[in-house]
């Protein structure tokens, strides 16, 4: 757990620096996607959430695979299966056995 | 292929029969096993279940049929095509019926039912699929389990850039990717199914989903970029 190291010690008020580049943003964007699917770790979670407030590429990147998985999720049209195919599923397996 | 494969063994294996053999075979309807529960290794203490036929209709409208509608979107987001998505979910439900003694009650079933559409999918139906398949599997596999570093990379894309995308526009650009990748995005963003899940579905190991997920992701962004910038919709984003 290291923080920046010109140490931001007492209160909240004195938020560490925010970082406006970062070396590792392949590895973070994969810890994200990963916290995203629900597959993280506690301490990939508590690692993000730090970073949620000291780097701006991963903030940046954080939203952009959450507006992304949710244009997946809620914006893309079910297919509902067809009546007449459950209809006909249902009969086709009666002839069977 | 005298051996009943264990899950491990098939990862590689390129996975012969899974198209179902009528006769079964040995490698008959033990490979459909997704075993969502106990059954990691198929063996003398997992039989067949004897179920009567009248049992058989009760798992199959109680553990199968709430899943259809799942199962054709799947279908369709394979083949893009609803004419292709009624044969192929038809096909499916058909096959776990002719292999329901192979299904564990109360275990995975929508995995289950996943796994072997997929399958179908991959073996009797993309040969005939009306469309060209712009990747074959075997290519996906080697280019893209090799970690090269060029597929490591972050897409230069703002979340207000596609915030304003429509469905259809997502849609478009899923459908655009080979439709491996499309696979893995449906399967843990449309269906919201788990790694593990997702591993047995497809037959990979987790860290391939790990991986081909990223990279279909990154080529799903960078389609959504194009979009979004023919759209316009780039214009305000000040860099």
């Amino acid at each position: 757990m290291q923080t920046s190291s010109s140490l931001s010690s007492s209160s909240s008020d004195s938020k560490p620096q925010m970082k406006e580049h970062c070396d590792h943003q392949v590895d973070c964007l994969k810890m994200i996607q990963l916290i995203l699917d629900g597959e993280a770790t506690d301490q990939q979670l508590a690692r993000l959430k730090a970073n949620l407030v000291s780097c701006q590429p991963c903030i940046q990147m954080y939203h952009l695979e959450q507006e992304v998985k949710e244009l997946l999720t809620k914006r893309m049209e079910k297919k509902c299966c067809p009546e007449q195919l459950v209809a006909t599923i249902k009969s086709k397996i009666l002839t069977f056995s | 292929m005298s051996d009943t494969p264990t899950r491990d063994d098939q990862d590689r294996t390129g996975m012969p029969d899974h198209g179902m053999p009528d006769h079964g075979g040995p490698s008959g309807p033990d490979h459909l096993l997704p075993d969502g529960g106990p059954v990691d290794q198929p063996s003398a203490d997992t039989p067949a279940r004897r179920y009567t036929d009248e049992q058989k209709y009760q798992v199959f409208n109680k553990e199968f049929m709430p899943h259809i509608d799942s199962m054709y979107n799947f279908a369709f987001r394979l083949t893009t095509d609803e004419d292709d998505a009624n044969d192929l979910v038809q096909d499916t439900y058909l096959k776990a019926f002719r292999f329901i003694s192979s299904f564990e009650q109360g275990t995975n079933a929508k995995a289950w039912l996943f796994r072997i559409l997929k399958n179908s999918f991959i073996n009797d139906y993309r040969k005939k699929s009306k469309e060209p398949a712009k990747v074959d599997y075997q290519d996906v596999e080697t280019t893209y389990n090799s970690e090269d570093a060029e597929s490591e990379h972050t897409v230069d894309l703002r979340a207000e850039s596609v915030s304003d995308l429509i469905g259809d526009e997502v849609a478009t650009a899923l459908n655009s990717l080979p439709v491996d990748f499309r696979t893995v995005i449906i399967l843990c963003d449309i269906e919201g199914f788990t790694y593990e899940e997702m591993a047995k579905i497809l037959d990979i190991p987790i860290g391939t989903v790990r991986s081909r997920l990223h990279r279909a992701r990154n080529l799903l962004k960078e389609k959504l970029r194009d979009y979004a910038s023919s759209m316009g919709y780039n214009e305000e984003s000040e860099e």
